[in-house]
């Protein structure tokens, strides 16, 4: 098929189906129709600038595009244009790549349904057994659908605590989250800085692998993109022999976190996973039993961390240099009140609101020890149970800081395997119907299995496995596998021997 | 409703809002009108005998207000911290590339990062620690390996992000000192020399400038934003009015002959803080401990003094504040005030319950500074003279200039005053080669201060080496000291020079015909016997009465019959005394 036989589709599948995926969508016809038939000529003539010439990727309504406006679904960004494009945006572009709009989003990232968006809920191409929708995930659902909707050929999503792997999950599609630092910040609308990351939707783990090889380089304009330095520090330590063998000529051993196995897992997940395990025994690889025992502090050290950095970031909108504006005199009219109350009063949503004040109080003077540096302590431990379960050493920790007391006791194994969220799709009527409104605690549970790799910046993956059931339709989970920091490749090969599978 | 706003706009503001940030406040002073008295008061008193009396009242003011601030300076102890920001000599901001030039237009020089646009990421330019750094050393600070940078949340328009990235938990200097001496105005209690130290030097950003026009209207110019400052804190061991205004006064001028600031605090480069307290001196230590300081007493905080004056008077003002306070039984509240220059007394702008909750938190977007011995050694090394070791040159064997006329050297137009008259002596010196006069340096001062000074008050124009270029001052300073010509005459040639004249001296004198030609005795005699014709009354007083003052009327009427530029006054009184009192 063409590359423009394949993009009219997708552009008649963003017009067509009623999902909410995007914010903005490509116009039925426009410039982009030319650039796809470039590449088709390209195409023809043996020279594709790469493997997505012409190729139609949607981009999370929170990185920053000049030609589409970037609104993060706020209504205080409600019409902003960004003047500028994001690093990985042009990176796309230059390997031949044609923007397909800008996707649905929990605000500024914040959520984990795709529910909190000015422009209204996403809904999921899937539906549960009763025929109900059903959340797409969040807080990139709207990537994750377009992905699973064919609106678009890849997508790109941010995962700050989960954001890319949960829509993933929930989807039925591959959503990969690299390695904190190898993929460019620059004009990402920042939600938490030092957890958000860029991640790869798509419909099969090797066209997450390609969008990742191309947006996969350093940028001086973000100050924590990896250097060209410790970039070749790790590919040199992955080729040391021990690690080079893996897969290739050893099999793996692969960990169970024993702290993942909590009640709330519904029998569906849990089921998919051992039969996940069962296979990877099967093509030869051992299974080994791990322990991290700080997974159990994780959830609440993020919800105290990413909310933090939150209240800090967003203090910049204010609608002076851009953004919406509230009307008339902005202010209580009180000689000390503030130029802006009423502008970032009616301009974010509530679940923005609630993470700003949450942010707020725990880096408030009296809270800060017992809230946000007590969250920077588990956030560390977290760090060291990886550690201290990997083979792999941390290609950039501090030689000394490797051979904890605990390691002797563990199990060495070369990647993590997981479900991605303990339960099926949630009915959306859960979050949008107000009487239901379930508490966001709920919510937040979600997140439980991808806030760990997310703390300590390792490479995770989630892919879709399915499962026959015995009596309904088969159902679909999301496993997920979580490699060493630097492990991206491993991750990602290992999300292959698992994509797909119909286990019983 | 909403109402979007088009993209990058820059607007002004409707509000009626007042600035409660906490630091960085641009006074815009109200000049009171000035109303011209018509009326006349019935009893007229003599112009004259007016002016004489309130000359009269008001040192006697003076002297009472000295006698009352010296007896409760022995009853309470007074004791003062200051914290200066210092906009850094840097061609780039502190996270941009941006310029700081501060004269281009408005909101011209700034970065995506400078207006906190969605998306943008601070960009440290290395650049601007070499001018912390070196007034880092100047402060004798130990320089921290590892330092971190922090963010300081409060709303204020005039700080885009909504907080303001400094150094609050690691800065990247400590433990400094800063020494003061008599010359630089020091109470007269404190003796001869004082030593403040430093308690930390961080590395921050400046904030946008903000102009009101009430009722509704504010302006923003962003190119201040993200401006690099230092934030110098001292300990609280100052014990004087005088003496902190000395040490801010000292403090800018080390910042700016270690090359780390340009403008001082006129131009509104420097701004202070300033922290007072006060406690009885035969009560037991107060309750409060501030940096490691115990036994103090609650102190308040002054933001945003302006000007040496407005710190000394300010804290004159606070301290009689609270002693009043405490002497009426009250109790000082820890709260931030602030100060209007004239004023007499300072202002509450928000107490302990309003105190703002800065929230810092480590900026996650930006890595440790980490500074190398080698940098630090290799400023070190290069770092300028310091304004304590200008002095001791100055006053030393090398000028021997009076320490009045030292200071003021180092201290006018950044230093370059100083440059300049080290020129004018370097070319003099080979000039005077032949001469053996050890004054020579202390004479060009003069005329570089007082006489070349004097002209550009006169004509209100600011420092300018080239206006009277240091070869042609040099040259009009040897001709006089030479005596090939007098005061009046080198007077004179400085004048034109200043007004332009760009031939050399040399050529000037010789052809303005200016170069004293001295009149022969006979000349002399001629002209005092002249002179004393006009007035044989006074000849005699001055011969019986011996009323010798009255020589310099003739002298007078002798330089004024001569030609000009030729008389000399010593010699025409020489003739003079000779006539008269018959002195050989």
């Amino acid at each position: 098929m063409s590359l423009r036989r394949e993009a009219e589709r997708c552009v008649a599948n963003q017009h067509s189906l009623r999902l909410n995926a995007f914010v903005t969508p490509l116009p039925r016809a426009g410039q982009w129709l030319d650039r796809v038939k470039e590449a088709d000529r390209r195409r023809e003539q043996g020279n594709p600038r790469s493997f997505i010439d012409g190729r139609l990727i949607s981009i999370k309504d929170n990185i920053c595009t000049r030609d589409l406006p970037t609104t993060c679904a706020s209504e205080i960004l409600d019409k902003f244009s960004s003047p500028f494009n994001a690093t990985v945006v042009e990176q796309l572009e230059a390997a031949g790549a044609v923007i397909a709009g800008k996707t649905n989003l929990d605000e500024f990232g914040m959520g984990s349904h795709s529910v909190h968006s000015r422009f209204g809920p996403v809904k999921n191409v899937r539906q549960n057994g009763d025929g109900q929708d059903v959340s797409a995930g969040g807080s990139s659902g709207g990537s994750a659908v377009a992905v699973a909707a064919d609106q678009c050929y890849a997508a790109l999503g941010t995962d700050t605590g989960g954001s890319v792997r949960l829509p993933a999950a929930y989807t039925g599609t591959v959503g990969f989250k690299p390695s904190y630092g190898l993929i460019s910040r620059w004009g990402v609308v920042t939600y938490a800085n030092s957890l958000d990351t860029v991640g790869v939707l798509g419909r099969k783990v090797s066209t997450a692998r390609h969008v990742f090889g191309l947006v996969n380089q350093h940028d001086a304009r973000d100050p924590t993109s990896l250097s060209p330095f410790s970039r070749s520090r790790i590919m040199s330590h992955l080729q040391t022999p021990r690690l080079a063998s893996r897969l290739s000529s050893t099999p793996l051993r692969i960990g169970v976190p024993v702290e993942y196995n909590i009640s709330e897992l519904t029998p569906s997940v849990r089921r998919a996973w051992l039969l996940s395990l069962a296979h990877l025994q099967d093509q030869g690889h051992t299974i080994h039993p791990v322990s991290l025992p700080a997974t159990k502090h994780a959830l609440s050290a993020y919800y105290v961390l990413a909310p933090a950095e939150a209240s800090s970031n967003l203090s910049k909108y204010d609608g002076v240099r851009y953004g919406t504006r509230a009307d008339g005199p902005d202010s209580d009219s009180q000689p000390e009140g503030y130029l802006y109350a009423n502008t970032r009063g009616s301009g974010f949503g509530s679940e923005v609101k609630r993470r700003i004040l949450l942010g707020t109080f725990s880096l408030s003077a009296d809270a800060i020890d017992n809230y946000f540096i007590q969250a920077q302590r588990v956030r560390r431990l977290v760090q060291q149970d990886f550690n201290a379960v990997f083979i792999a050493k941390h290609p950039l920790a501090a030689a000394d800081a490797q051979d904890t007391g605990r390691r002797a006791q563990q199990a060495d194994v070369d990647v993590l395997v997981c479900p991605t969220a303990p339960s099926a799709p949630p009915r959306l009527s859960d979050f949008t119907r107000p009487a239901a409104e379930s508490s966001p605690l709920d919510a937040y549970v979600n997140d439980v299995f991808t806030v760990p790799a997310s703390l300590a910046g390792l490479p995770a993956i989630s892919v879709p496995v399915t499962v026959d059931g015995s009596s309904q339709d088969p159902d679909v989970a999301g496993i997920q596998v979580v490699g060493q920091y630097g492990d991206d490749d491993l991750v990602m090969s290992v999300g292959e021997l698992l994509e797909g599978r119909r286990l019983e | 409703m909403l109402r979007p706003l088009a993209r990058g706009a820059v607007r002004s503001l409707c509000s009626q809002c007042r600035r409660i940030a906490p630091i960085h406040h641009d006074n815009h002073p109200r000049i009171p009108l000035r109303h011209l008295q018509t009326s006349t008061s019935p009893d007229r008193v003599p112009l004259r005998k007016q002016l004489k009396q309130d000359a009269k009242a008001l040192k006697a003011q003076k002297r009472q207000r000295k006698e009352s601030e010296e007896a409760s300076r022995q009853e309470w102890e007074l004791t003062v911290g200051v914290e200066i920001h210092a906009q850094l000599d840097t061609a780039a901001k502190l996270f941009s590339r941006a310029p700081t030039s501060s004269t281009d237009a408005p909101n011209s020089n700034v970065a995506l990062f400078d207006l906190a646009f969605p998306g943008s990421q601070p960009e440290f330019q290395a650049a601007t620690l070499l001018p912390a750094l070196r007034a880092a050393i100047a402060l004798h600070c130990q320089i921290q390996p590892v330092s971190r940078f922090d963010r300081k949340h409060y709303f204020y328009q005039d700080q885009p992000a909504g907080y303001q990235i400094t150094q609050y938990y690691e800065p990247f200097a400590r433990h400094g000192y800063v020494d003061l001496f008599d010359y630089d105005g020091i109470a007269p209690e404190d003796g001869d020399r004082v030593r403040v130290d430093i308690k930390q030097v961080q590395l921050e950003q400046d904030t946008a400038k903000s102009q009101e026009y009430p009722p509704s209207t504010q302006l923003l110019d962003f190119n201040r934003v993200s401006h690099p400052l230092i934030e110098v804190i001292s300990m609280p061991q100052i014990h004087s009015p005088a003496t902190a205004a000395a040490c801010v006064r000292k403090l800018q001028s080390i910042l700016q002959a270690c090359g780390a600031v340009t403008t001082g605090m006129e131009l509104g480069g420097l701004r202070v803080d300033v922290n007072v307290s006060v406690r009885r001196r035969d009560e037991a230590p107060g309750q409060h401990a501030y940096d490691g300081i115990e036994g103090l007493g609650q102190r308040t905080e002054i933001k945003n003094l302006s000007s040496f004056k407005a710190v000394e008077d300010a804290i004159v003002a606070e301290k009689n504040r609270q002693i009043a306070l405490l002497e009426s039984g009250g109790v000082v509240e820890g709260e931030t005030r602030g100060w209007t220059i004239g004023s007499t007394e300072t202002r509450k702008l928000r107490g302990k319950e309003g105190a703002v909750d800065y929230r810092y938190m480590p900026d996650p977007d930006i890595p440790p500074l980490i500074i190398g011995e080698d940098l630090i050694a290799h400023l070190e090394q290069a770092l300028p003279s310091s304004p304590d070791a200008l002095v001791a040159m100055l006053v030393g064997p090398e000028y021997g200039l009076p320490i009045e006329d030292a200071k003021p050297l180092i201290e006018l137009d950044d230093g370059a005053r100083l440059e300049y008259y080290q020129d004018v002596v370097d070319i003099l010196r080979p000039l005077q080669a032949d001469q053996d006069d050890k004054k020579v340096a202390r004479v060009a001062g003069n005329w570089v201060l007082h006489e070349l000074g004097g002209l550009l008050t006169k004509t209100d124009r600011a420092w300018d080496a080239a206006i009277v270029p240091a070869q042609a001052l040099a040259h009009i300073v040897d001709q006089l000291q030479r005596k090939r010509i007098t005061g009046p005459t080198a007077k004179q040639v400085l004048a034109a020079v200043f007004d332009g004249d760009r031939r050399p001296v040399p050529q000037l004198l010789e052809e303005d015909n200016l170069l004293l030609r001295p009149l022969s005795r006979e000349e002399y005699v001629a002209l005092a016997q002249a002179a004393l014709a006009l007035n044989p009354g006074m000849v005699e007083q001055i011969r019986t009465k011996n009323q010798l003052g009255k020589l310099g009327w003739f002298v007078g009427q002798m330089m004024r019959a001569g030609e000009k530029g030729r008389v000399e006054a010593p010699k025409a009184e020489e003739i003079l005394r000779e006539l008269i009192l018959d002195e050989p």
